[in-house]
Formats: structure tokens, C-alpha cells, sequence
């Protein structure tokens, strides 16, 4: 076990470092990362070159690259465009996109895995069926269109929400936010349950199980879910970090200011540092999540054994 | 008697239609008997048994007629509840492939002691205890060692032991075993096999052997019922049987085993193959692979015939079984 | 156990599309297994090939046959939108801005006070557009990449797999904004070079897949034995069976496509005006959503639909393909 994890370890680094790369020349070469230093206007040669200078621009890129992780390693990502440390952004950003996160997840798990169940015990009857199409529909409608239009009902016609969020984002508003967030892996989860149950239900020591007269409901939850729920429990755990990467939809149709929001005013502004710096975090919250997902396997399932 | 199953009939809903798999089966099995049933993979042995068993997967299986006693109550009519409290504590099964059919992700000893806590009501470790008697029984080495361990990391013939285990837990009356070793290395076989009959012994319990290899049936059945298409075409005694046939459809079985005596003389397969059960052959099921087929058999079902002239008891399917008999 | 497959739309998880996963809705609840090999083992006419088995499933399958129409209908008003429109989407009146459905103008008026009926017809083409020839790029680049590497194996095996790891790891939404936000270009091609440029691994690995089970197969490696060149092998031996997987993906992730092409453009960095797209009249309709929900909802709808007829199709193939079902 300890060996797998160190070699799964050695496997992270060069897609950590290749992910962040290529974020990395996106915004350095793509963009002009000194254009939102200057404000709105556009910077005088002289002061441009002061800042490239200063920066470490007119360095090439590699060796940007290195100085820049070797920054972030130390703790320094460096300042955003209105002097702030870009650590500072996270403290603030990162909170409030976990708690969307987990309300998220929450869904997933409580909606996604009972759907699930009751489909897949249920198969070919009416709500299943029901059920069925009904994910179809949430996978197909993209995630801002779901949103906009609960946020259209449930907010503006019914007024049973408040339709943006407050920047403190305490849970209890988070809670549509959390549901469209989570909506479509919410489908996913709900299918992936379905499909698990139906193939393990006629499996051969389910079978057993009925053979040796136990009661329905233990041959369900002993023998049944367990196994049926170790796909389901790994899609969840990697989803985490897919759900903070896209929360960036989500966040801007409920104006949370959340780890996307920031992104995207980073964008907006061309802040070389932000953008970076909140990617590089994404990007080892997603590898640690599929690290953590694949332990957990050998947790769930015995005949898993990591050499 | 302990088992009598009278005219059971099983359908199954398929894409190609009804599929008639049991289509009206009689046998019985009393208390310390070994009944064979013998067939090859689609005869409806396995289907007889699940609904004996009362754990067939309805749908697509349906259960259209029909009686199954046991201890002289018809368990067709119960309720589910009184049934799962007969199975596994009265009657209990072993099936054919133990690494699929026990849980994978649940020790040896949670899925032994199971049974002790559903039917018993025993706590965990009084059932953990039990567990491990139970392995020490059926000759599983260190047994307090590997109780924890899960089925993936025994060997096939250990899997089939706590197969075995497992079933004998509660001491049943009666065991349906469908193709025990089916799945084992010949060596294995035999040490299951008469791991088995040593049990059932001791136990005095009923036997329903299900199998489509006549070599293991010999050694310890007392009687065999040979199925086709569906139905019981042959049952006699199990050394009756084997001297002389009163089907041709057994005569082509017991042909096609290799025997060493017979070396050099080429083996007698039956022809052809077993019929589509949604399309089963008008008259005798088994006429367009049957060598003594004569018109009457394409148009008559023939009824499961008394057949005389021996001191057992002895039914043939066949219009004919007076001239199979005689060879 | 490192090699884990994750549900390859997984990749596309930010634009709230995607799906492989059994998606079946229509399947048939007949084939059930049935116990003991009841089913028939007479054989039974002549053997179909896998892709006639397929069109005859697919033919009557409602959920086929409904999903072709709306995409036909898609395709067809895509090329010639005048057909159902006889006004411009660009020929607004500020004067009539938010107003609702009136004679000649069934869905009313947006911010802009141009047509929403005719701006939500014009909108088909981009979708289709984008929806098209990224998947053709994408399929083309993906499964050349990712069968190759099946095919030799080894070292560029390994690096095609470490590559891919790295796109994976991007989230899809976020890689967009950050390399459209820069491109002044208002036309389709700088968003299908992004979809491109981040779909690709995705099928590469279905490729990859695909082409190794194929090639363990007993007839290729004959083939192999009887000295068969390695690009006879592939292109005549490997490819026409390992297929079938690629273009069910491709089918399904078209659908996905058209929908990262709405998000994008909602958030600013796809199309942008004058472009008629849906996800621009979409967002900027959301700031109106109190007093013209009318100007939201129909390209909302449009959008949805196709994603849907899309994702549909593809399901249909998948399950007409996959000989498990069968």
C-alpha cells in the first residue's frame, strides 16, 4: 500500500506539472499579462517595461514557470490586480466554494444514490422509466440554462429563494446553487446507482443471499448496496474535484463569490497571477481526489490489493 | 416423504416468446436418499431447483402450475415470509460456482455466521464461533486463522467447502445441490463430492443432486431422474439405470462417456442438439435426435410410462422403452 | 487500478453535459437473462453482421427515430434558415425591446428588440456548426492518436496516457475562458480549436480501448501470423471493429459540444455579438428575466432540445451496438 501511494505520488507530478504548464502558457503567451496591470488604459511603452522588468517577464517562459512554483511552494502566489495577495482571495474564495461543493455532494449522495435504488430495484416499471428520461433531460440541459430557469422560478416568480447570494454565502442560500451545481452528476449518480443495482441484483450471491433465507431488506443493504455502491462512492469522490472546476457557471448566474468568481474577474482582467495561482490549487484538489478515490477502492472492495 | 414435486410447470418470458422450461416434472425425495437429477445445460434441472428453492427470478420466470411438497406442506402456497424462514434453516442449496456466489466484499465468517444471526437471532460473535466449527468441519485448514478472510483468497475446492458450510449451517432437512463441482479440478471433485455424501450421511439428510456429468452421479446417488427438454424422461435406481436404459436419450448419455474398456471403439455422441424450448418438437420431445424414432413419436406425446419387468421402480418417457430396454 | 476509467463526458463535467453511461432509456426490459440456458440454442438463419443488427434495432427504436427527425429538422434549418424566417436576427428595433408575442413575431422581442423567433432559428446553425466540425476534429485527431498508441503500445503509449492525464486534470470551462478570453476573433473557428484542442484525449482513450481488445482477438493475431503489414492489420483488420465505440462517443459528445459552445458564449468568451448564437441571446437575456422571460426561454429550449436529440441518438447507437444488450 505505502509503495503505491508513493509511486501514485510520482505519477501526480508530471500532470501536475503539465496541467499547470499549460494554464501557465495560456495566460503568459496567449494573453498580455501586464495589459490589467495598468488599468483601463493601456500601459506607456517605458512603464511596460519597467513592469516586465520588475515581473520577471523578459525572462523566458521556463524559467518563469520555475521562479513562479518555486513562489508557490514557498506560499507566494504573488498579488492580484488590486494589491491583494492572492492567497488572501483564496481564504475568502475557497470557503465559500467547499460549502458549495459539499451542499453538491450532499445532493449527489442523498438524491442521486436513493433515485438510483429505486430505479434500479424498480426496472422497466413506470419510475424507472419516469426517472430515466427525466435524467436524460438534466444531462442534456446545460448547467447555466438550469440554472437560470430555477433561479427564474424559484427566485423571481415564486420568491422562494433569494435569487443571488450574499457574499458571506452562509449554507442555507447555497442550497439551489448546490442543487444546479450538482445537477448533472447528480443524473450521473442516479444512473451509475441504477445500472450497479440492476447487474448486482442478479448477481450470483445475491442469489445465494435469497437462498439462505434472509429477509428481503438484509439482502438489499448487506449484500446488495455494498457492492453496488463502491463504483457509485468512487464517481462521488472524483467528482469533487470536477464540481469545484465547474463551479464557475454556477457562481456566476447566483453571484457567489466563490472560487470562480474570482477566476473569472481574473480572466476578465487579465491577471496572470490570480489565474494561475487558483488553478494550480484546482488542479491538486483534482489529482488528491482521484488519489484519495482509488485508495478508497482498496478500502470498499477486499479483492483490491495495491503492490 | 420429505420432498414430492408434482407436475411442476416453469415458464419464462423470452424475446423469441414463452419458454417452457419445467413442463410438468413429478419426483420425490425422501429423508437420507440421494435423488440425481440429470440433464444437459437447458433440460430445466437448474429451474426445477430454484423453484423449489423459491428463488427464482420472477419475471421473466413464472411458476404456472403445480405442487412442491415438503414435510407434506405444499410451499407454492405460503407465504414469502414463511418461506425464507424454511429457506436456508430447512432446506438449503450449493450452487455450482462458489467464487461468484458468495458476496465478495463480506468475509467467509460474516456470510457463515449470517445464518445463525438471521435465523438464530445470535449475537455476532456467538456466530463467528459457530463459523468456525463450521469451517473446522467441512476440513477447511486453520480455520480460527482464516475465518476474516474473503472468498477470493481460497482456492476453488476451499470456496466450495464453505459453499458446503454454509449450507449445512443450520442443519436443514434437505440439500439441493446444482452441479456442486461442475466448476472443480477433477482431483478436487471427488474430495468434494464425497466431503458431501460423508455430511448428508451423518445429517441424514435428502439429496437433490443436480448434474449433467454421469460420472459423479454413480458413486452417490440412490436414484437418478434423467430431464429433457423440459421434462423427466427416465428415473429408476441409479444401478438399474446404468445396466440398462429404458430411454434412448440416457442410452446416448451413458454411450458418450469414455470408458477404458470400450478403448479403440468410437464414442457415440447423440446427434444433433437439445431443442429451443420456445419451439419445443411436436410428440416426443427428443424425436429428431432419437435413433429409434418411429412416426408415432413425432405426433404423440409419450406419458411417463411404468416400466415392467423389473423388481424397481422404474418410469420411462418413451413409446418404446420395452425395445430399449432390451438393447 | 491507476489506470482508472473515468466516464470519459467526465471531462466536460463544467458545461453540465455529458453521457455514456447507460443512458438506455427505450431498452428492451425482454431480454432477461434466463437461467440455465433456456434460450434458444438452435441456430437459427444466417449470421448478421454487427452494423445490420444494428440499423434493424435502430429503425425501431422510437427513441432513434424521434431524435433523427429533430436533428434532420436541425441540419435542414441550419442551411437554410430563410426557409421558416423571412426576417434578418441582426434587424432589431430598440423601440419594440422586451416585447411579447405579437402577429409575425410568435416569440416576442428581446433587449434588443430584435425577433427571438428568428434569432432562435439562426441559432441552429452555429450549434450545428461548431457541434460538426468539432466532432469531426476531434473524432479524426482521437482516434488517430489513440489507436496508434493502442496499436504499438509501448513508449508512446505511455506518453499518450501521461498527455492525456494532463488534459483531464484542466478543467473544461476554465481552459476556455482562459485561452478564448484573449482571442479577439468573432467567428466559430477559435471555439472548435478549443474543443479540438481539449476533446481529443477523450476519444483517444475510447480508441486506445478499443483498438487493444480488438487486437487480442484470435482472427487478428492469424492475421499477424499469416504476416499481415501492421498497416494492412489496422486499417483493414483493426479498424472496422473498433469503430463502433468511437463514433457512439462522438455521436453522444456532439451533443456535449454544442453545449460547451452555449456556455462559453454565455460566459462571454465563445461568440460574441453580432454573432447569433443561442448562449449569447441566452445570457443576454438573463439580465431581463423578470419583464421578457419569453427572450430566455426559447433559445434556452432550442438548446436544450438539441443537446437532448443528440445525446439521444447516440444512446440509441450505443445500445444498438453493444452486443451485451443483445
Amino acid at each position: 500500500m505505502g509503495s503505491y501511494v508513493v509511486r501514485r505520488l510520482l505519477q501526480m507530478i508530471p500532470v501536475f506539472v503539465g496541467a499547470t504548464l499549460l494554464i501557465f502558457l495560456m495566460v503568459n503567451v496567449m494573453g498580455d499579462p501586464i495589459a490589467g496591470l495598468c488599468g483601463e488604459r493601456r500601459c506607456d511603452p517605458a512603464t511596460a517595461a519597467r513592469l516586465r522588468a520588475e515581473f520577471g517577464l523578459d525572462e523566458p517562459v521556463w524559467r518563469q514557470y520555475l521562479t513562479y512554483m518555486g513562489n508557490v511552494f514557498t506560499g507566494d502566489f504573488g498579488t492580484a490586480f488590486n494589491g491583494q495577495e492572492v492567497t488572501e482571495l483564496m481564504a475568502t474564495a475557497f470557503p465559500v466554494t467547499v460549502r458549495l461543493t459539499l451542499i453538491a455532494i450532499l445532493f449527489e449522495i442523498v438524491v442521486g444514490v436513493t433515485l438510483g435504488v429505486v430505479t434500479g430495484l424498480r426496472r422497466g416499471r413506470p419510475v424507472d422509466t419516469g426517472v430515466l428520461l427525466f435524467t436524460l433531460v438534466v444531462i442534456s440541459v446545460p448547467t447555466f440554462v438550469t440554472g437560470l430557469l430555477l433561479q427564474l422560478l424559484l427566485g423571481v416568480k415564486w420568491g422562494w429563494i433569494r435569487p443571488s447570494v450574499s457574499s458571506a454565502a452562509p449554507f442555507d442560500e447555497l442550497i439551489l446553487p448546490g442543487l444546479v451545481l450538482a445537477s448533472v452528476s447528480l443524473a450521473y449518480v442516479t444512473r451509475l446507482t441504477r445500472t450497479s443495482i440492476a447487474e448486482n441484483r442478479r448477481s450470483d450471491y445475491v442469489r445465494t443471499a435469497v437462498a439462505k433465507g434472509l429477509p428481503r431488506r438484509r439482502v438489499i443493504t448487506r449484500h446488495l448496496l455494498r457492492n453496488s455502491l463502491i463504483p457509485v462512492v468512487t464517481f462521488i469522490g472524483a467528482d469533487i474535484g470536477f464540481l469545484m472546476g465547474g463551479a464557475i457557471v454556477t457562481e456566476r448566474i447566483f453571484n457567489i463569490h466563490g472560487v470562480g468568481y474570482q477566476l473569472y474577474q481574473g480572466i476578465l482582467r487579465q491577471n496572470t497571477q490570480t489565474v494561475v495561482g487558483f488553478v494550480t490549487v484546482l488542479v491538486l484538489v483534482f489529482l488528491v481526489a482521484n488519489l484519495v478515490v482509488d485508495l478508497l477502492y482498496a478500502v470498499l472492495d477486499p479483492r483490491i490489493r495495491y503492490v | 416423504m420429505l420432498l414430492e414435486v408434482r407436475d411442476l410447470h416453469v415458464e419464462f418470458r423470452t424475446r423469441d416468446g414463452i419458454a417452457k422450461a419445467v413442463d410438468g416434472v413429478d419426483f420425490a425425495v425422501d429423508a437420507g436418499e440421494t435423488l440425481a437429477v440429470l440433464g444437459e445445460s437447458g433440460s430445466g434441472k437448474s429451474v426445477t431447483a430454484q423453484a423449489v428453492m423459491g428463488i427464482l427470478d420472477t419475471p421473466p420466470g413464472r411458476i404456472t402450475g403445480g405442487e412442491v411438497l415438503f414435510q407434506g406442506r405444499d410451499l407454492l402456497k405460503l407465504k414469502e415470509e414463511e418461506r425464507r424462514r424454511i429457506r436456508g434453516a430447512e432446506m438449503a442449496m450449493i450452487f455450482q460456482d462458489a467464487l461468484s456466489s458468495l458476496n465478495p466484499v463480506l468475509s467467509v465468517g460474516d456470510q457463515l455466521g449470517e445464518m445463525f444471526v438471521v435465523h438464530r437471532g445470535m449475537s455476532r460473535k456467538d456466530a463467528r464461533a459457530r463459523a468456525v466449527e463450521l469451517m473446522d468441519r467441512v476440513r477447511i485448514p486453520a480455520a480460527r486463522e482464516r475465518v476474516g478472510q474473503y472468498p477470493h483468497q481460497f482456492s476453488g475446492g476451499m470456496r466450495q467447502r464453505i459453499m458446503i458450510a454454509m449450507a449445512l449451517a443450520l442443519e436443514p432437512a434437505l440439500i439441493i445441490a446444482d452441479e456442486p463441482t461442475t466448476a472443480l479440478d477433477v482431483t478436487v471433485q471427488a474430495q468434494v463430492m464425497e466431503l458431501l455424501a460423508e455430511l448428508r450421511r451423518e445429517y441424514r439428510m435428502g439429496l437433490v443432486l443436480i448434474t449433467h456429468d454421469l460420472g459423479v452421479v454413480a458413486d452417490v446417488a440412490d436414484r437418478i431422474a434423467v430431464m429433457y427438454a423440459g421434462r423427466i424422461v427416465e428415473s429408476a435406481p441409479v444401478h438399474d439405470l446404468y445396466k440398462a436404459p429404458a430411454h434412448p436419450y440416457t442410452r446416448g448419455l451413458l454411450d458418450s462417456i469414455p470408458r477404458l474398456d470400450l478403448k479403440g471403439r468410437e464414442l457415440c455422441a447423440i446427434k444433433g442438439l437439445p431443442p429451443n424450448l420456445t419451439a419445443v418438437p411436436p410428440g416426443c420431445a427428443f424425436h429428431p435426435r432419437c435413433p429409434m424414432a418411429r412416426d408415432v413419436c413425432r405426433t404423440d406425446v409419450p406419458p411417463l410410462y411404468e416400466v415392467t419387468g423389473t423388481d424397481a421402480a422404474r418410469r420411462s418417457a418413451c413409446h418404446f422403452w420395452r425395445e430399449c430396454l432390451d438393447g | 487500478m491507476s489506470d482508472q476509467q473515468y466516464e470519459p463526458e467526465r471531462a466536460l463535467a463544467g458545461t453540465g453535459t455529458g453521457g455514456t453511461m447507460d443512458l438506455g432509456v427505450g431498452e428492451a426490459e425482454a431480454l432477461e437473462r434466463v437461467p440455465d440456458g433456456t434460450a434458444g440454442t438452435e441456430p437459427r438463419g444466417k449470421p448478421r453482421s454487427l452494423w445490420s443488427d444494428a440499423w434493424r434495432d435502430l429503425r425501431r427504436n422510437p427513441v432513434f427515430l424521434v431524435s433523427a427527425l429533430v436533428i434532420c429538422f436541425l441540419v435542414l434549418i441550419s442551411l437554410w434558415p430563410s426557409a421558416i424566417t423571412s426576417g434578418s436576427p441582426l434587424k432589431c428595433d430598440l423601440a419594440k425591446a422586451q416585447e411579447g408575442p405579437q402577429p409575425g413575431h410568435p416569440f416576442g422581442f428581446d433587449g434588443q428588440g430584435c425577433d427571438v423567433y428568428t434569432r432562435t432559428v439562426y441559432g441552429a446553425r452555429t450549434s450545428v456548426a461548431v457541434g460538426v466540425l468539432a466532432t469531426l476534429g476531434v473524432a479524426v485527431l482521437g482516434s488517430v492518436l489513440g489507436a496508434l498508441a493502442g496499436f504499438f503500445g509501448g513508449v508512446w503509449d505511455s506518453v499518450l496516457s501521461r498527455v492525456t492525464d494532463v488534459f483531464f486534470a484542466i478543467p473544461v470551462v476554465l481552459g476556455g475562458l482562459v485561452l478564448l478570453s484573449v482571442i479577439t476573433s468573432n467567428t466559430v473557428w477559435p471555439v472548435i480549436g478549443f474543443i479540438v484542442l481539449l476533446g481529443w484525449p477523450q476519444i483517444s482513450r475510447i480508441a486506445r480501448g478499443s483498438v487493444i481488445t480488438v487486437r487480442q482477438n484470435d482472427y487478428v493475431q492469424a492475421a499477424r501470423a499469416l504476416g499481415a503489414s501492421p498497416s494492412r492489420l489496422l486499417l483493414r483488420h483493426i479498424a472496422p471493429n473498433a469503430v463502433a465505440p468511437v463514433i457512439v462517443v462522438a455521436t453522444i459528445a456532439l451533443g456535449t459540444y454544442i453545449a460547451l459552445e452555449a456556455t462559453l458564449s454565455y460566459l462571454g468568451v465563445g461568440l460574441k455579438p453580432p454573432s447569433v448564437s443561442w448562449g449569447i441571446d441566452i445570457s443576454a437575456a438573463s439580465p431581463y428575466i423578470r419583464n421578457a422571460p419569453h427572450a430566455l426561454l426559447w433559445p434556452s429550449g432550442a438548446l436544450a432540445i438539441t443537446v437532448l436529440a443528440f445525446i439521444m441518438l447516440g444512446d440509441a447507437v450505443r445500445d444498438a451496438l453493444d452486443p451485451k444488450l443483445r
